[in-house]
């Protein structure tokens, strides 16, 4: 017996709620990637828990697939990021708004 | 070890292969290598997929499936990825990054090619992502223009959200049913009777959400107007229709494939997401001065029709959808090609006012560009106007009349802003001498007509690319 599915849900919705909260709030390009990390890894914590709900490996190996892809996804964050800060724009997303109309 | 993933194989080596020739010293190679190499993998790919057109083949013990809908998928991507490459030979943004440009920009197809042939929740998740990070890079490519890099941060951005909403939405399907397998979760949504339950529905909704942001429907549009404006022209282009595409096939496979035994449950926030996009999209579309904005909008109104066939959840709604998906693809990949020309012939050239008199001097263009404008307000005989006729008689059938009222009323809405356009492009030129900045180059010439003859051949050939259409609907929803 292991630790029970509600204990692992409740900690994955916890952390995607943080993610989420994080990126509705806050104006920082770094912070707003931080959160997102923290929703993919709160759906990861979700998987691993049905993975053993269920007695199967699928959810494992797509948890695995999910930490490739989100650090992909920081790598080209960051890559951006430090695009914006050569071209001296600031990093503050209320900040960007030469396109609007 | 059957062939069937083959299309996708040579589009991953056409991917890794487009970069040598970039490292080529300055010169003819440097510069005309990676177009080249692309083009070239991206017919055979689409040669090799014309040749897998059959019965459903599995490939890496299920994870990838070839079906018909597969195949017709491959092609729409390929076609809009083809038109793509023949837009990009004078881009700025390709001027001295020609490989990394054109191998992300085949590397966002192999993402696509995943997404329509996964056979589970894993290659949905990881075919978006594909292409979402390819196409990251691709709308900031241009690093000196801060537009550009806007609009790729605006996107890396709501991307990764919609991403994750998806992934926590994938979560639960596979935490309601205990299988990643799209096929088996099929088969356990029926024998054990998941309708309403309360994990599942909460899993489809997340989806319903993360897809919508990936396919720019309402209320998940915001972002859509400053990415498409601040995109390089092609990879706008891009977006506009090979993304949603893939979008569009990813609601595809995970509703009206696998949880169709549920329609019930998803049937209602899917039409009613696409209505949202239509108001939006049409609304919005209305007030634009910019022609590259117009369309921005007028796609987020497309993505509501597209979503239409799925809402239906019916054989008739996939086939008209198919069909809707191939006119939309050329028609609007004709509208873009003209603001790529008009951005590099004059300043300030997404205007609709820069179009004024174009007609008259460049028929060839002109000519294209109402058509295709012609075809997406949907004036019969042409494609759009079939499209969206069977689309608003599938959803009457599945009693989804409100919607098909919506989707009228916002055709018809859209006549208003698709003419505007061609009212000034057959107008009188208010300053003849109008000066010339860049020469736009044969690759928009080719580009053009082959968009233009896309119209004209889906509108005339309507009955037998309905039979493929009908042919691939099946595959996805008949067992």
């Amino acid at each position: 017996m292991g630790i029970s599915l509600m204990y692992y849900l409740l900690v994955s919705g916890g952390l995607f709620a943080l993610g989420l909260a994080g990126v509705l709030i806050r104006r920082n390009m770094l912070l707003l990637l931080l959160a997102v990390e923290l929703m993919l890894n709160g759906a990861n914590v979700a998987l691993i828990g049905f993975s053993r709900h269920w007695d199967v490996t699928d959810g494992q190996i797509f948890a695995l697939v999910v930490m490739v892809v989100a650090a992909a996804e920081v790598v080209i964050g960051l890559g951006l990021i430090v695009a914006v800060y050569r071209q001296r724009i600031v990093l503050d997303v209320d900040e960007l708004d030469q396109l609007k109309g | 070890m059957n062939i069937a993933a083959l299309p996708m194989m040579i589009l991953i080596a056409t991917a890794v292969v487009a970069l040598v020739p970039s490292l080529a010293p300055p010169g003819r190679v440097r510069h005309l290598g990676p177009p080249l190499v692309s083009i070239v993998g991206l017919v055979a790919a689409a040669g090799m997929s014309v040749l897998l057109w059959g019965d459903r083949q599995y490939t890496f013990y299920g994870a990838f499936r070839t079906d018909r809908l597969t195949v017709l998928m491959t092609l729409i991507f390929i076609a809009s990825a083809l038109v793509t490459v023949l837009m990009s030979l004078r881009e700025p943004a390709t001027v001295d990054r020609r490989g990394e440009y054109y191998s992300l920009l085949v590397a966002a197809v192999v993402g696509m090619v995943l997404v329509a042939g996964t056979g589970d929740l894993i290659g949905v998740f990881l075919g978006i992502e594909i292409l979402s990070v390819a196409l990251y890079v691709l709308c900031a490519m241009e690093v000196w223009r801060a537009r550009s890099l806007e609009a790729g941060l605006k996107y890396l951005i709501v991307g990764a959200v919609g991403s994750a909403l998806l992934l926590y939405g994938l979560t639960f399907v596979f935490g309601a049913t205990g299988s990643v397998s799209l096929e088996e979760i099929s088969d356990i949504v029926r024998v054990r009777g998941l309708g309403g339950e309360p994990l599942l529905m909460g899993g489809m909704a997340l989806v319903i959400a993360g897809l919508g942001f990936k396919a720019s429907a309402a209320p998940f549009h915001m972002w859509v107007p400053d990415v498409y404006e601040g995109a390089p022209t092609p990879i706008t282009a891009f977006m506009a229709t090979a993304v949603k595409a893939a979008a569009i096939v990813a609601f595809l496979r995970v509703f009206s494939g696998a949880l169709i035994d549920v329609v019930d449950d998803w049937q209602m926030p899917l039409a009613v997401i696409a209505a949202l996009a239509i108001i939006a999209g049409n609304v919005g579309a209305l007030v634009q001065q910019s022609f590259k904005r117009m369309m921005a909008y007028s796609s987020i109104a497309q993505a509501g029709y597209l979503l239409i066939g799925v809402a239906t959840g019916t054989l008739l709604g996939v086939r008209s959808l198919l069909y809707y998906l191939i006119a939309y693809t050329a028609m609007t990949l004709g509208a873009f090609i003209l603001v790529a020309i008009r951005e590099r012939e004059v300043e300030d050239g997404q205007s609709i006012a820069s179009l004024a008199g174009y007609g008259r001097r460049s028929p060839l263009h002109g000519v294209v560009v109402t058509v295709c404008l012609f075809a997406l307000a949907g004036f019969p005989p042409l494609s759009g106007f079939i499209g969206k006729f069977m689309l608003f008689g599938a959803a009457v059938e599945a009693d989804l009349t409100w919607l098909a009222v919506v989707g009228a009323v916002g055709s018809a809405v859209s006549v208003a802003y698709y003419l505007r356009p061609i009212f000034v492009l057959w107008g009188e030129d208010p300053e003849p001498g109008n000066a010339r900045t860049f020469d736009p180059g044969d690759g928009l010439w080719v580009a053009s007509v082959l968009a233009g003859l896309g119209v004209v051949v889906t509108s005339i050939l309507a009955s037998p690319l309905l039979d493929y259409c009908r042919e691939a609907a099946q595959a996805l929803i008949a067992p």
